[in-house]
């Protein structure tokens, strides 16, 4: 009879809340921010389908101090998100190599990141044009 | 016990092992190959290997260069013949790694590019970056898992070999994660355990590096040849003495003394040249260069560090691109263990135990004198390093005799007789059972820990880069004593599982044996030849006495009895071993004279 | 500082011990090791074995992080025992443990029969897209071709990734980064053809798809191999291959 006694140890349920997977955690939940601005823009969508009343009601509530406030709020979680996002983006997408180097991560970060950065302000721009 | 019963026994899962491997099971795939491992395979030491191996390629390279080199490099104390097989077969092992997948470095157009290396006088050195070795062993053993017949004995530590009837049956295993034995036999067995450089304080081998198998062969009566012939590298980290590979100097890199001085130069080496110079300066040979830096420290032009006094190896010119490129574990190495950065500043360095030159004496066909039983690599000697290894030429002997051990087994193992089970099994329990009486013993309270230590230090003292035939006595002595001490041995550790107290003790028990070979070698060598360099009146080398290969002999309770054999030679007569400008000039009048 | 204060000055480890012979579970021991500037976590340990106590077992044997044997949780974090300095790490005792997510053999020494069995479930060897004879020479592979997979090539199978991965340590049965990183270092291959067979291999619950981007392995590896690109790079190819499963099999029809 063998002496080996192989011993698993129990695993740890509460590992999400400890660094260092607490950035991970905070990356996935922020994603829920992005949700809820989606859900934001689909309900003035649809108000805008159920006619000029309900449209109306809908940029009132936008510009409600609560609303302000969510929208705040949400903006600097998704821009959390978008930023990890990015951090994230070099370890999904396949090697790039240019004349026969490897580009590092924190390049292919840094590119799409202004690039991200840089179509949001074209973005804004355009709508204040169209809007003025 | 457990009995498996296997056709052919490979023990050793590194670049040898597994090359033979993979040759027996292709070469018939219906036989059953045992590949034993005291570690995972890819924890052997191979993976250790840095700089590359060696194989012609280049158009204005020939056979015949390499074949001098070695011999020379040797100092003609190779097997001549061997050495002329060997360099033929190179090239193409190191295609069929690359076919295996090894990553070796490109040329810009997609064809292998080969590097500088000491003592070559062409390029011909393959590599993949500065981490050869390891993508060797990883892509061997890779590739031996596409084998059905191979079957792996992951951390099963070899206790003893079956010999019966006169012939290799077999080998007695202790499983690690048990504690357990496991006996196998198998018509024909390959040793392919790696060398012994742990034997000495400062060296670059891992842990695992105990000289297992040539102690095995030893104590069945197979003479261990050449076993004096021990190389000091001359770059490594002092204190822990891990390596900065030779491929350092062949990218470029300069060995300078206290004063930022060239110091090879005042020893054979000149002329000084900003480029590296095939064969010159800090690509001379291994010998030549440990023995330079014994001068300068004696001449007090090295610096004193609290791990001994070293040089420096200064890669600063080569500029941070191509150090990150062509030696990245190498920067790694010293920015991670010593905090410096070698595009910044000189990385201290000094001599330490690398490589074992001797080992299993085996003919051209990796057979050793007891039938059945091959050797391939470090723990044989097959004849190509003679008195002084040139680097790249031992990984490349893993696959070269690898593929040949492995074919030869499958031979053998097809025209044996069938094993003798019973008395193959008796034989296991046997030598199964002195290993745990080694364990149980009560002893007299002797740690093997502290005996270790001793035995590393007496063969430091003893058996270094230059050797005083008073100071091998007294370590030939030393290690008497320290056998006698080795009996008293007490092991805390009485458990099965995992038990690393008692194989250690197992590997000392080695490692004592195959110490006493090299220490009773050196003493009777009574000259100087490559890496073998005295300093009491026999400085000189004495081909009309020792153009010889020493064998040390096992004697059970008594120091080896040593013996000497003819060395074969075929095309190069001993001459004089030269490097830099009269190495040059020697060489081009022997060229004008055979013109 | 006097050299004789040097000396005494002296570091806790506390090793978590378990010995299946005698040990129901395991429980943490401490020793007292003479500290010095240049000590590795592998030298402390070394030191506790000839000196103290001869019956801590762990494995180890290169010591210049390149085998692979030396991983353990060194202060709670995967790394390798030997490129880990005691005076890189904050002061006060030093917590070793085996590495986690594994079963403990003993000691510090931990399981590694099921990491093996993944790493030779992925087809490990080239697969030639287009074979040739030793006699033929060798391959043509540009230094762009190579970077494409060195990376990956360069994993020392130390298992530090498998320690840092949570979905791993819910589901002993996932793939896992460092197997993943070495099918991608054949599929990324320039001579290799065998990419859909492999594709195959990981296509189920416990291949890829149990990753969910943790990314904390890739922080952990010691040789930067990037794992966590290995398997996010192949949850693309898999759902691509899975549709086009789909299109195969009507073009088949």
């Amino acid at each position: 009879m063998s002496e080996r006694r192989p011993y698993t140890r129990p695993i740890d349920e509460d590992w999400w809340k400890k660094p260092p997977y607490l950035s991970y955690t905070a990356r996935e939940l922020s994603g829920i921010a992005v949700t809820i601005y989606g859900g934001v823009l689909f309900t003035g969508l649809f108000s805008l389908w159920r006619g000029p009343e309900s449209y109306n009601a809908f940029l009132r509530f936008l510009q409600s101090p609560l609303s302000l406030l969510l929208n705040l709020l949400l903006l600097a979680v998704v821009v959390y998100h978008v930023v990890t996002w990015f951090q994230t983006l070099p370890k999904t997408m396949p090697k790039m190599i240019v004349d026969g180097k490897q580009v590092p991560a924190a390049k292919i970060t840094q590119i799409a990141t202004l690039a991200a950065g840089g179509s949001s302000l074209l973005l804004i721009l355009l709508t204040m044009w169209v809007a003025r | 016990m457990e009995h498996f019963e296997a056709d052919v026994l490979i023990i050793g899962a590194g670049g040898a092992g597994l090359r033979a491997a993979i040759a027996a099971a292709e070469a018939d795939p219906s036989l059953t190959v045992a590949l034993v491992s005291k570690v995972l395979p890819m924890r052997s030491h191979t993976v250790a290997a840095e700089g590359g191996a060696a194989g012609v390629t280049q158009a204005h390279d020939t056979l015949d260069n390499h074949f001098n080199d070695t011999v020379h490099g040797g100092d003609w104390l190779c097997e001549q013949d061997v050495v002329e097989f060997f360099v033929s077969r190179c090239t193409q092992e190191m295609v069929q790694l690359e076919h295996w997948g090894c990553p070796w470095s490109r040329k810009p157009d997609g064809n292998i590019n080969v590097r500088a290396f000491g003592g070559m006088k062409i390029e011909r050195t393959w590599f993949a970056a500065d981490r050869s070795g390891f993508h060797i062993l990883h892509t061997l053993f890779q590739t031996s898992t596409k084998y059905p017949s191979i079957k792996r004995f992951d951390e099963y530590f070899c206790v003893d070999l079956i010999v019966e009837d006169g012939r290799a049956q077999g080998a007695t295993l202790l499983s690690l994660s048990t504690g357990e034995f496991t006996a196998i036999s198998a018509r024909s067995v390959v040793l392919a355990t790696g060398g012994a450089g742990r034997v000495f304080r400062q060296n670059t081998n891992g842990g695992i590096v105990t000289g297992d198998g040539m102690a095995l062969a030893f104590r069945h009566g197979v003479p261990l040849r050449d076993m004096e012939f021990v190389q000091y590298h001359p770059t490594c980290m002092p204190g822990t003495g891990l390596l900065f590979t030779e491929a350092c100097r062949g990218e470029g890199g300069y060995l300078v003394n206290k004063d930022g001085y060239r110091y090879l130069q005042d020893y054979g080496l000149g002329p000084v040249s900003p480029e590296p110079r095939n064969k010159a300066m800090e690509l001379g040979p291994r010998d030549r260069l440990s023995q330079a830096f014994w001068h300068e420290e004696r001449k007090g032009r090295t610096v004193e560090t609290p791990a001994g006094s070293v040089v420096y190896l200064d890669l600063r010119h080569l500029g941070k691109a191509k150090l990150k490129e062509r030696l990245p574990l190498i920067c790694e190495l010293a920015e991670e263990f010593m905090g410096i950065d070698p595009a910044d500043a000189p990385i201290p360095v000094r001599p330490a135990v690398h490589y074992t030159m001797g080992g299993i004496p085996t003919d051209i066909r990796t057979a050793t004198p007891i039938p059945g039983l091959y050797a391939a690599g470090e723990c044989s000697s097959v004849g190509i390093h003679g008195a002084n290894r040139l680097g790249s030429n031992s990984l490349t002997e893993l696959f070269v005799f690898g593929h040949v051990a492995g074919d030869e087994a499958v031979k053998f193992a097809k025209g044996a007789p069938a094993v003798n089970a019973g008395r193959n099994l008796e034989q296991a329990k046997a030598s199964a059972a002195k290993a745990l009486a080694l364990r149980d013993q009560k002893g007299a309270g002797e740690r093997h820990a502290d005996l270790r230590k001793e035995m590393a230090l007496t063969m430091e003292k003893g058996c270094g880069i230059y050797r005083i035939g008073s100071e091998m006595q007294e370590t030939c002595d030393k290690l008497a004593e320290l056998k006698r001490r080795f009996a008293n041995v007490t092991i805390e550790d009485r458990s099965a599982a995992w038990n690393t107290d008692w194989v250690a003790a197992l590997e000392l028990g080695y490692q004592l044996d195959v110490a006493e070979a090299m220490a009773h070698s050196a003493l009777e060598r009574r000259e100087s030849r490559g890496a073998h360099q005295r300093i009491d009146g026999f400085e000189a080398r004495d081909d009309e006495h020792f153009l010889a290969h020493s064998l040390a002999h096992y004697r059970e309770g008594a120091s080896p009895e040593i013996t000497y054999g003819p060395v074969k030679i075929t095309k190069s007569k001993p001459g004089e071993r030269a490097y830099g400008a009269l190495g040059e000039a020697l060489e081009s009048k022997k060229e004008a004279t055979h013109v | 500082m006097s050299e004789a204060a040097t000396l005494t000055k002296t570091v806790e480890l506390r090793i978590l011990r378990y010995l299946p012979a005698s040990d129901e579970s395991p429980s943490f021991r401490s020793f007292q090791v003479p500290y010095s500037d240049d000590m590795s976590v592998l030298q402390a340990l070394q030191t506790i074995k000839d000196t103290l106590d001869a019956t801590l077992s762990f494995r180890w044997s290169c010591r210049m992080a390149v085998c692979g044997s030396c991983g353990m949780m060194i202060n709670g974090e995967p790394r390798l025992a030997c490129n880990t300095f005691l005076r890189n790490l904050p002061p006060g005792p030093v917590t070793v443990e085996a590495l986690k997510n594994f079963p403990i053999e003993r000691d510090l020494v931990v399981s590694v029969g099921d990491f093996v069995k993944k790493i030779e479930s992925i087809y490990p060897y080239i697969i030639p897209k287009e074979p040739k004879t030793v006699a033929q020479g060798t391959y043509l592979q540009t230094p762009a071709q190579l970077a494409a997979y060195e990376s990956f090539s360069d994993c020392i199978n130390c298992m530090l990734c498998y320690a840092a991965c949570p979905q791993f340590g819910e589901n002993p049965d996932f793939i896992g980064p460092g197997a993943m990183a070495l099918l991608q270092r054949y599929n990324g291959d320039s001579r290799d053809g065998g990419q859909q067979k492999r594709l195959d291999a990981i296509a189920g619950e416990d291949g890829v798809w149990s990753c969910t981007a943790v990314g904390i392995c890739s922080e952990v590896c010691p040789k930067h191999v990037d794992p966590a690109n290995a398997i996010n790079q192949n949850k693309t190819n898999s759902a691509f291959d899975f549709f086009l499963h789909y299109l195969r099999k009507d073009a088949a029809q």
